[in-house]
C-alpha cells in the first residue's frame, strides 16, 4: 500500500516536471531565428501607435489601407494608447530592452529620439526615404529626424503649436481687435477686456501640466523669439534666468483669466468654451480646430479663426510623428518599404487630413485639406523659422522634458515664478 | 552559530555511541558513515515534507522566481545606476540612488503624500464602514439594497470614478460646489481638484467613497459573528446604544479591523490610476505619490535604477503594513 502510493506520487511528480519542462520549452522556443523572421514577415509589419480615437484613428487606417494597397506587405497594427504617449514608453521601451522590438513604432522626432540612439537601438533610414523625398522635406524636420546625424524617423505629420484660436462673435461682443495684438503682453490685455465684457478670456487646461508648459514656450518665443527658445532648448537656461522669469510673471497674470475650473478639466472640455461663446481665446496645437470643425453652425472664418500666437509671425512651433525602424528589426523589409511609404506624397495625403494636421513634404496638393489646413499649409511654407517643442518630445531628450513637466506642475500649484525659474535652470 | 556547535556535539556524541554498541563498526572507518547516512535518507525520504514535494515545490518555484525572483532583482537594479536603454552593468553596486531620496524635493513629497493618503483614507473607510455596517445592521428593510449600493462603488475601475470625480469636483459645475451653494453654504465651496491645498484631501475623499463600502461588508460579517446574548447582556446592563457598542462590540471587531485596514492599505498603496488618470504622470507635489513617481522615473525617463529604488521603497512600506499581520496570524496560529 505505501508502496504504491509513493509510486503515484513519482508519477505526480514526474509529470509535474515534464508539465514544467515543456512549459519552459515554449518560452525558448521564440529564440529560433528562423521562427522570428517568420513572424515578422508572414504576419505582417508591427506597427505600434497610439491613434485610437476619433480623426485620429481614421488617420491611421487611411495610412495603413495604403501602405497594403501601394506595397505587398501586410500590416499588423498593435495600438498602445493612453497617458498621452507613456503608454507606448513603457511598451516599446521594455520591447527594445528585451531585444524583441516591433517592426516599427510611432514616436516624436527630434530629442525623443535620443533615447533610442543613445542606446543604437535605430537603424538609419534616410535611404530609406523615397528618391527626392528629402528635397520636398523643410531642413528643421529634417534636421529633427537626425538627431546623431543621421536620418533615424520618417516625419508623416506636423502639427502647429504657436496658434491662438478665437471666437469671433466674442471678440466682436468685447471689443478686441485681433490684428491689434501684437505681443504676449498685448494678448493680456485683450483677455482683460474680454474679462470685462463677462467672457473667459482664455480657455486653458491646467489639470495636466503640459498645458501650462506649452503656453510657457509660445508665450516665451512670443517675447524673446525663436533664438532665445533654442538657446533654451541647446541646456542654456542659466544665461537666461530674467527672459524665463519675465514670462513666467505674464503667465501667471494670464492665469487670472483662466476658466474657473481651469484645473479640473480636459483641453477639449475647456476648449468647448470657445465654441459656447463663454471664452474669447484658447491656445493650443491644431488638433483643437478638430473640436471647431466637429461643432455643428461653428464654421471656420465666420465663428471662429485663429492667428499666429502674437509675437510669433512667421514661426511654426513643430510637433511632429514620425515612425522609425528599430535595430533588431523582425521583419527589416517590410519595415523599410513602410518607412518610405510613409515619405510619399501619397500617405501623407491620405493621412493628414482626418488627421487635422499638415503634411511634412511641401509639395503634397492642398485640395484634400479643409480649408484651416489649407491656411495653415501656407503658414508652414511661408515660415521663416520652425523650432520644437519641449510639451510635445522634440524639444528636449524625455529625462529633461519630464523635469520641466514636473517644474511645471509647481508652477500651476503656486505661481511662483522666481521658484519655477530656478527649477528650471537646475535641471540643466 | 550557537546552533553548528550543537549540532556537532550531537553528532560526535551519536557517533560515539555507535562506537560503543558496535565495535566491528568502529574498525572500518567508512563503513559506518555509510550506514548513518543511508539511514538519514530514509528518515528524509519518509517525512513529511519530501513525501509532499512534488506539490509544493512547482509552485514554490514558480513563486520563487516570478514574485521572490523579480523582487530581488528589483532590490538589484536599484543598487546600480541603470538608465536608457543599454542593459544593465552589476559590477559597480551602490546605495547612491537611495541615499539622493531625501535630497529631492519630489521624492520627499510624494513620499509624504503617500503616507498622508495611506493614513487618511484607511482611517477614514474603516469609521465609515463601521458606523454603516452598524446602521446597516439594525434590521432595517431593504437591507441586501443599501449594501450593494454601499458596495457598488468598488465594482467601478478607478479610471471611470477618477473621471466621475473630476466632473463632481469641477468648480462651477460640479456636483459638490452647486449642493453647498444650494444649500447656502458657498463659503465652503472650493476649487477641490484645482487648488493644491484641497486637492489630496478631495482624492482621499472620493477613494474613501469608492472603499469604504468594502470595510461596511467586512464589519459586518463581524458584526453578525457576535452572539446576540453579548448585546442583551449590554441592555440588561443598562448600556445606553453608544456605550454597548463602544464597550462591548466594537472592541470585538479588532479581528475585522486588522483584515480590512490591511486591505485598504495595500489599495492606497496602489492609487496609482486613480491619480494617473486624473493628473498623467507629473500630478505636481501636491498630489504625487511614490507609485507614481516610480512609473515616471522608469517610463518618461529611463532612469530604470532611480525607480527600482522607489519601487523598493514602496515595497517596504507594503512589508511594513502586511507584516505585522502576518506575524499576528502566525502567533494566532491561523497561518
Amino acid at each position: 500500500m505505501a508502496n504504491r502510493r509513493s509510486a503515484t506520487r513519482r508519477q505526480y511528480l514526474l509529470a509535474t516536471g515534464a508539465a514544467g519542462a515543456a512549459a519552459l520549452a515554449g518560452c525558448v522556443d521564440d529564440e529560433d531565428p528562423e521562427d522570428v523572421e517568420g513572424n515578422g514577415d508572414g504576419d505582417g509589419l508591427e506597427i505600434v501607435h497610439w491613434w485610437t480615437a476619433g480623426g485620429e484613428e481614421e488617420a491611421f487606417n487611411a495610412l495603413v489601407d495604403g501602405f497594403e494597397e501601394e506595397t505587398d506587405y501586410e500590416a499588423n497594427p498593435n495600438p498602445a494608447p493612453g497617458g498621452a504617449g507613456t503608454a507606448i514608453d513603457t511598451e516599446v521601451q521594455t520591447r527594445v530592452l528585451d531585444e524583441d522590438p516591433p517592426g516599427t513604432f510611432q514616436i516624436w522626432p527630434g530629442e525623443a529620439l535620443r533615447t533610442y540612439t543613445d542606446a543604437d537601438a535605430l537603424e538609419p533610414v534616410g535611404d530609406h526615404w523615397e528618391d527626392g523625398a528629402e528635397d520636398a522635406y523643410l531642413e528643421s524636420v529634417v534636421e529633427a529626424s537626425s538627431p546623431e546625424g543621421e536620418i533615424v524617423a520618417v516625419p508623416i505629420n506636423i502639427h502647429r503649436l504657436n496658434n491662438i484660436f478665437y471666437n469671433t462673435e466674442v471678440l466682436d461682443d468685447a471689443g478686441v481687435d485681433i490684428d491689434g495684438i501684437e505681443s504676449p503682453e498685448d494678448l493680456l490685455e485683450a483677455f482683460e477686456t474680454a474679462d470685462d465684457a463677462g467672457y473667459v478670456g482664455l480657455a486653458q487646461q491646467t489639470q495636466e501640466p503640459w498645458g501650462t508648459l506649452q503656453l510657457w514656450e509660445v508665450v516665451f518665443t512670443g517675447q524673446h523669439g525663436v533664438d532665445t527658445f533654442q538657446q533654451f532648448l541647446d541646456g542654456e537656461a542659466a544665461d537666461l534666468e530674467e527672459e524665463i522669469n519675465e514670462s513666467l510673471s505674464l503667465l501667471e497674470e494670464y492665469s487670472e483669466y483662466f476658466n474657473e475650473d481651469a484645473g479640473t478639466v480636459s483641453w477639449d472640455e475647456a476648449n468647448a468654451g470657445v465654441i459656447t461663446g463663454d471664452a474669447a481665446f484658447h491656445h493650443n496645437g491644431d488638433w483643437a480646430a478638430g473640436e471647431y470643425q466637429g461643432a455643428e453652425d461653428f464654421e471656420y472664418g465666420e465663428e471662429w479663426d485663429y492667428a499666429a500666437f502674437p509675437g510669433t509671425d512667421g514661426v511654426y512651433t513643430l510637433v511632429m510623428d514620425s515612425f522609425v525602424m528599430p535595430a533588431n528589426n523582425p521583419s527589416p523589409e517590410a519595415t523599410e518599404a513602410f518607412v518610405e511609404y510613409c515619405s510619399t506624397v501619397d500617405a501623407q495625403e491620405r493621412f493628414n487630413p482626418p488627421k487635422g494636421s499638415i503634411p511634412p513634404r511641401t509639395d503634397v496638393p492642398t485640395d484634400e485639406f479643409p480649408p484651416f489646413l489649407q491656411d495653415q499649409m501656407e503658414d508652414f511654407e511661408a515660415s521663416d523659422e520652425q523650432v520644437t517643442s519641449v510639451s510635445h518630445g522634440s524639444g528636449l531628450e524625455p529625462a529633461q522634458a519630464s523635469e520641466v513637466e514636473e517644474a511645471f506642475a509647481v508652477f500651476t500649484d503656486n505661481w511662483d515664478p522666481d521658484e519655477t525659474t530656478q527649477d528650471l535652470v537646475g535641471i540643466f | 552559530m550557537d546552533f553548528d556547535i550543537r549540532r556537532l556535539l550531537d553528532r560526535i556524541r551519536r557517533r560515539r555511541t555507535d562506537t560503543e554498541q558496535n565495535g566491528e563498526r568502529s574498525v572500518r572507518t567508512d563503513g559506518g558513515t555509510t550506514t548513518e547516512r543511508s539511514g538519514r535518507f530514509s528518515k528524509m525520504r519518509h517525512s513529511d515534507a519530501v513525501q509532499a514535494l512534488p506539490f509544493w515545490l512547482p509552485p514554490a518555484l514558480l513563486m520563487g522566481l516570478f514574485v521572490y525572483g523579480a523582487i530581488s532583482w528589483n532590490l538589484l537594479i536599484s543598487l546600480t545606476d541603470w538608465s536608457g536603454l543599454e542593459q544593465p552593468v552589476y559590477t559597480d553596486l551602490s546605495l547612491e540612488m537611495y541615499t539622493q531620496m531625501p535630497n529631492d524635493p519630489s521624492f520627499v513629497a510624494a513620499f509624504r503624500n503617500t503616507v498622508v493618503l495611506l493614513v487618511a483614507f484607511t482611517v477614514v473607510s474603516l469609521l465609515i464602514g463601521l458606523v454603516l455596517a452598524i446602521l446597516v445592521d439594525q434590521n432595517i428593510r431593504f437591507e441586501n439594497t443599501f449594501r450593494t449600493i454601499y458596495l457598488l462603488p468598488m465594482a467601478l475601475s478607478f479610471v471611470v470614478t477618477a473621471i466621475f470625480w473630476s466632473w463632481m469636483y469641477n468648480p462651477s459645475t460640479g456636483t459638490i460646489n452647486v449642493v453647498l451653494s444650494g444649500l447656502g453654504l458657498d463659503f465652503l465651496t472650493m476649487n477641490w481638484i484645482g487648488d493644491p491645498r484641497t486637492r489630496l484631501a478631495a482624492i482621499i475623499f472620493a477613494l474613501t467613497w469608492q472603499f469604504s463600502g468594502y470595510a461596511m461588508v467586512v464589519y459586518l460579517a463581524g458584526l453578525r459573528a457576535i452572539p446576540d446574548e453579548h448585546y442583551e447582556a449590554a441592555k440588561v446592563d443598562g448600556a445606553s446604544s453608544f456605550k454597548m457598542y463602544w464597550r462591548v462590540i466594537v472592541p470585538q471587531l479588532s479581528t475585522a479591523t486588522t483584515s480590512a485596514a490591511v486591505v485598504l492599505m495595500v489599495f492606497a498603496l496602489k492609487a496609482f490610476d486613480f491619480i494617473f488618470v486624473m493628473f498623467g504622470d507629473t500630478p505636481g507635489r501636491s498630489a504625487d505619490i511614490l507609485a507614481v513617481m516610480m512609473f515616471r522615473v522608469a517610463f518618461s525617463r529611463t532612469q530604470w535604477a532611480y525607480g527600482a529604488a522607489v519601487a523598493t521603497i514602496l515595497f517596504l512600506m507594503a512589508l511594513a503594513v502586511v507584516g505585522p499581520y502576518l506575524y499576528m496570524q502566525y502567533k494566532r496560529g491561523d497561518l
